[in-house]
């Protein structure tokens, strides 16, 4: 399956002479088309460094990112990040807003308009296409950031703690919409979340990051088995396990934290 | 709760309540303790504005003033925003402009008049050179701190949807910017009467200003108050249209 990201040898290191710091130290991991990874770490691992490199925003010091073998040079519509704090255009309506994609990429308006359609209806945002982002909850929006770039159809999603801002009933229906919309249309999914049950609820593996400078602890396999209810899964013996395996990996690092 | 439009007439009433007293006590002290020869009562004040809109003489001279006071207050929004955001997008240009407007900044523009009537002389043009520059500081700053401070999350969201560099500028940058280019306008209105009312005291023919000056000159009081009555009413007016029109514009803000 198309979609598959190699990460090789990256470092990244940002400012000069004193000022340098490492945040990303000789990171080699691979995410294969069609998979869910969440990434955890301690604050200040480069978690969210690592997205932005592999968005393209920020350039690798050392090493190269490649989707389906070919080197990233740069932002590129087949990857689409969807932010913490959402980035939609204040001055664009909900409709606006995720036809941006489309626009750019030369859709003619008929189409943009299903195509824009499909995907409100997908995040249950129909009625909505008129407002503007001011005019919306903060679950609502980052509904619309969720559409605007499903809308034009990236391979790979980025989604830097997306759901970071919001409460715990919000988030929870927010992540079984994500798995439905990830399971319905098979795209690679690069999750950043510090909440380790939503790393083990949502992924298939969980890559869990070292303290500064960051780099890859390890890989946890999530093999759980997903047919049930959402409560029927959390409170799985299954799931207790995994969240405690990540949890305890992720906690060592913490714990190193607060010896130095 | 009073009902909404009562509510609302109530609150117009009291919004001009202050002027209301104003007019009062220069009812009660024109001719007690100003003579009224130097300080004309309001009603004959207002008795003058009817008689120069009926005459229709100041018609020639508003429309002047109102020229003069688009033109260059168009001008500087121009060149502001042109210049605000060429600063913030690129080093060369703002090392070039920024020790020029650092260095002009706390020069009144109005003292430059006699130096404009030099090279543009008496007139339309330095009026509007003088109006131009009065205004053209709160654009520049406001747009060149906006352009600045643009979210960077933003222009990546653009980027990830295929927006080259270049065309960031007018799709993201510059829709960014305009609640803030139009807050630099709104401080910019009001300096634009005042720069023109200035220029036009010192170097015009023509325009309200000059008709303040010819008629305080003269000793004809009542017309010079009604004057500047009118070009007031008419700042105040401006002020209040150019709001409304942003309030509409910046539906999303």
């Amino acid at each position: 399956m198309d979609g598959r990201v190699t990460i090789s040898g990256l470092e990244k290191v940002y400012g000069q002479g004193a000022e340098r710091t490492k945040a990303i130290e000789d990171l080699n991991f691979e995410v294969d088309g069609g998979e869910f990874v969440s990434v955890v770490g301690p604050s200040g691992c480069g978690k969210s460094t690592l997205l932005y490199l592999i968005a393209g925003f920020l350039d690798a010091t050392e090493g190269t990112i490649s989707v389906d073998g070919d080197p990233i040079n740069g932002p590129g519509t087949d990857r689409g990040v969807v932010f913490q704090d959402y980035a939609l255009f204040p001055w664009r309506t909900v409709y606006e807003n995720v036809t941006y994609g489309l626009e750019e990429d030369g859709v003619p308006k008929d189409e943009r308009q299903n195509i824009a359609q499909k995907y409100i209806d997908m995040v249950d945002l129909d009625g909505f296409e008129d407002k503007y982002p001011k005019e919306l909850s903060g679950g609502m929006k980052q509904r619309v950031g969720i559409a605007r770039t499903l809308a034009y159809e990236p391979k790979i999603l980025l989604m830097d703690e997306p759901f970071g801002a919001l409460d715990q009933p919000l988030r929870e229906s927010l992540q079984d919409q994500l798995l439905d919309i990830w399971s319905d249309l098979g795209k690679t999914a690069l999750f950043i979340t510090h909440d380790v049950e939503e790393a083990v609820y949502l992924s298939e593996r969980v890559l869990i990051m070292t303290r500064h400078p960051g780099t890859k602890k390890t890989v946890a396999e999530i093999d759980l088995d997903r047919s049930g209810s959402r409560e029927e899964i959390v409170t799985s013996d299954d799931f207790a396990h995994f969240k405690n395996d990540v949890w305890k990996s992720l906690h060592e690092e913490t714990q190193t934290e607060v010896t130095l | 709760m009073l009902p909404t439009p009562v509510q609302g007439v109530v609150n117009t009433i009291v919004d001009w309540i202050p002027l209301g007293i104003v007019v009062l006590v220069w009812e009660l002290v024109s001719g007690g303790i100003v003579a009224t020869d130097v300080l004309p009562a309001p009603a004959t004040v207002g008795a003058e504005i009817v008689g120069l809109f009926v005459s229709g003489e100041v018609f020639s001279h508003l429309f002047i003033s109102l020229f003069r006071v688009g033109v260059g207050l168009g001008l500087s929004i121009l060149v502001g925003v042109l210049l605000g955001v060429g600063m913030a997008r690129s080093d060369p240009v703002e090392n070039f402009f920024d020790i020029f407007l650092s260095m002009t900044y706390p020069i009144p523009k109005t003292a430059l008049v006699p130096l404009a009537i030099l090279w543009l002389g008496v007139g339309t043009k330095t009026a509007i050179l003088i109006v131009f520059l009065a205004c053209l500081l709160p654009i520049v700053l406001n747009a060149n701190n906006a352009a600045e401070n643009v979210d960077q999350n933003l222009v990546w969201a653009a980027q990830m949807m295929g927006t080259d560099e270049r065309s960031i500028l007018y799709k993201i940058v510059f829709p960014a910017t305009i609640p803030e280019i139009m807050t630099g306008v709104r401080q910019a209105v009001p300096i634009a009467f005042i720069a023109l009312v200035s220029a036009e005291l010192i170097a015009s023919n023509a325009g309200m200003g000059y008709l303040i000056l010819t008629s305080g000159q003269i000793g004809n009081y009542p017309t010079m108050f009604a004057n500047i009555v009118i070009i007031s009413a008419v700042a105040f007016v401006a002020v209040r249209a150019f709001e409304e029109a942003r309030g509409r514009l910046l539906v999303w803000t």
